[in-house]
């Protein structure tokens, strides 16, 4: 049971009782553990990008098979058809950033929580754009037709036609959703008012529908686009209230969860434990983070996303058992999170992401923490799958109470014959470094510390400039996109 | 985004393009050859309205048939300017005997999408019969075809100018 600051010849480098010799003999037998799964996985991100291209493609498609491009006579018409086009395919990213942002498993355990809302961020302004080019495009279309400015048209199209000022309302609503969502705009207000701006999307969207099925000559009563949109409107809404809504009200039900104990573990950092029901039924899925609402006066409203800890302990007799997580206070936020009362209740939803074994490709597995990013590579640690002299844990904090869990850490690494290094010093002025001043000016790298990564899954959490640079690295080192796991925590 | 990915995303999206446009095509070709059936059929139906006369004609019932004759000689129609609009122009036609609208016919109706053209179907036999009723284009529009039904009104009101009611 040693502690490494720095590498040596690896047989000696492990805590656990075994080395990497004496478990040869099974590696051919579970050679491949994880493969089936990584095809799998990739099979699904091709499967999933192909549907949503399509779906662009569609939406155009639908236009087409309406004969929309022949009837373009004139520059009227012609600005007319442009301006359908991009409201269709504007529409359809529009409902694509909301199953994004739905929590629906399939696309969880393909992406990841962060990738599929990097996705959805990504779509924002291209949706806008198309969004405002259709209204554009149209009211010049039709203002052309009838010899008047788009402005006039404008105002006219807002007091003649059904539905229509409800468009503009909503084009507005989407404009202030994507400019508080800007990321210089965002910065400067509470995530709490962000995220009340970033419900009215819904508002926008359902206002927008009216004059989509009364004014739009492609979803006039009788025709199968219509029920083509209709499907897939209904679609994305139904998949809302449930992942969204329904399902997290049915888990806090279900599991009853309350703040058992909170237990500080350094200056700054609490480990929160809080016992339920049923709480096996959140081990063992992919995801490992959640999102906790602690249900005190002044803390329900503000959702927490926290990865566990520890793997929930298996139930007692009652079905009742605990899980934790651990936090460090950050902010406000989890600031108040510090002296949480034995008691609180506690509403949850997820599990969410993809930084657990259902992201493993490989029978090796690596996993670099930082700070309270080490948390849940303790709950990984405790569950995932891997032979003795398989894994490599290395915890990175400017001194060795920076390294939070470190004790627990090093038990389990015994336990189950994991190679730990503990990381601890000044960070390097030149900032591309993740390593302690020392380990760099001594000329080691990743591989010096693990020699077989590019053969390994390599799990990262910390803070994103230090994770950037530790990803730098790893695929310096030859490790593949799709071997590297690494969940933001701080969004 | 992977290769594989995202080739097979190009593909599949250009095959529903494709897919999309071949289908449009075809909805094209229909719909030119339904519009010159139509136009067909008004040409007939203007046959059928001359044969019909010559046939009442011939029936013997000749005072009905005379008066008839002697009303449409006296009866003028006027046509109303067209009035654009964003979803097609619009023109109509007045009949007028004796200082009387006696009819109104649409000669052209909002059409430029399906949409459209349900709205025009929908509005236009309202607007004939409350026009009838009340001598005048000022009647109410129809909600939920007020373009259609201003551009309609805008139209009678320069026939019924031209009528000098």
């Amino acid at each position: 049971m040693t502690t490494q600051l720095r590498p040596g010849a690896p047989a000696h480098n492990h805590s656990g009782h075994r080395g990497p010799g004496a478990v040869a003999p099974h590696a051919p037998s579970r050679a491949g553990m994880f493969a089936r799964q990584h095809r799998g996985r990739l099979f699904r991100t091709d499967a999933l990008t192909v549907i949503a291209w399509g779906s662009v493609a569609a939406a155009v498609a639908l236009w087409l098979a309406d004969g929309g491009a022949t009837v373009i006579s004139s520059p009227a018409s012609a600005f007319t058809a442009v301006g359908i086009v991009t409201g269709l395919a504007g529409m359809d990213l529009v409902l694509l950033m909301l199953l994004l942002a739905a929590r629906i498993p399939v696309i969880d355990r393909t992406f990841g929580h962060d990738r599929a809302l990097e996705f959805h961020r990504r779509l924002g302004k291209p949706s806008l754009y198309l969004l405002l080019a259709h209204g554009l495009l149209v009211a010049t279309g039709y203002g052309m037709a009838e010899g008047l400015d788009p402005v006039s048209e404008s105002v006219a199209l807002w007091v003649l036609v059904p539905d229509m000022w409800l468009a503009f309302v909503s084009m507005a609503l989407f404009i202030t959703v994507v400019v508080t969502s800007l990321v210089a705009v965002r910065r400067r207000f509470p995530y709490e008012f962000w995220y009340a701006v970033h419900l009215l999307t819904y508002a926008a969207v359902g206002i927008s529908l009216p004059h989509q099925f009364s004014v739009g000559g492609l979803f006039a009563e009788g025709t199968w686009q219509r029920w083509y949109w209709l499907a897939i409107c209904i679609t994305t809404g139904a998949a809302l209230l449930y992942f969204r809504v329904l399902q997290p009200i049915a888990a806090t039900v279900r599991h009853q969860l309350t703040v058992s104990r909170v237990t500080s573990v350094a200056p700054g950092v609490v480990n929160i434990e809080m016992s339920g029901y049923q709480l096996d039924r959140l081990a063992g899925h992919g995801g490992r983070f959640f999102t906790w609402r602690f249900l005190a006066p002044g803390l329900w409203w503000h959702p927490h996303p926290f990865s566990l800890s520890a793997e929930p302990l298996a139930p007692g007799p009652g079905g009742e058992s605990k899980l934790r997580i651990t936090v460090r206070n950050l902010g406000e936020g989890s600031g108040r999170l510090m002296r949480l009362r034995p008691g609180t209740r506690v509403a949850v939803e997820g599990p969410y992401g993809m930084f657990g074994t259902t992201a493993r490709t490989r029978d090796k597995v690596v996993m670099i923490g930082a700070g309270v990013g080490i948390a849940p590579l303790r709950a990984l640690l405790e569950s995932t799958p891997f032979s003795p002299g398989n894994a490599t844990i290395l915890l990175r904090g400017h001194s060795e109470t920076e390294l939070y869990l470190g004790s627990e850490i090093l038990e389990l690494c015994e336990d189950r014959g994991a190679r730990l290094f503990h990381l601890t010093g000044p960070r390097v002025r030149q900032e591309t470094n993740w390593l302690p001043e020392d380990a760099v000016r001594a000329g080691y790298t990743l591989a010096s510390y693990v020699p077989d990564i590019a053969d390994s899954d390599v799990y990262i959490c910390g803070p994103a400039a230090w994770a950037g640079n530790v990803i730098s690295a790893a695929r310096a080192a030859g490790v593949g996109a799709d071997q590297i796991h690494h969940e933001r925590f701080d969004w | 985004m992977r290769a594989r990915g995202a080739v097979s995303a190009a593909l599949a999206s250009a095959g529903i393009l494709l897919a999309g446009w071949q289908a449009g095509t075809q909805v094209a070709e229909i719909r030119s050859s339904a519009e010159a059936t139509s136009a067909g059929t008004a040409t007939g139906g203007t046959g059928t309205s001359g044969a019909g006369g010559s046939t009442s004609g011939s029936s013997g019932t000749s005072g009905a048939a005379g008066s008839a004759g002697a009303g449409s000689a006296s009866a003028t129609t006027y046509d109303g300017a067209a009035v654009a609009t964003r979803f097609g122009s619009v023109q109509v036609q007045i009949t007028v005997k004796a200082g009387v609208i006696t009819e109104v016919t649409a000669l052209q109706l909002t059409d430029e999408d399906r949409k459209s053209v349900q709205i025009s179907n929908r509005a236009a036999p309202l607007l004939r019969s409350e026009v009838l009723a009340a001598q005048s284009a000022k009647v109410k529009s129809i909600s939920g075809a007020t373009v259609t039904s201003n551009a309609y009104l805008t139209s009678l009101q320069a026939a019924i100018d031209a009528a000098n009611l």
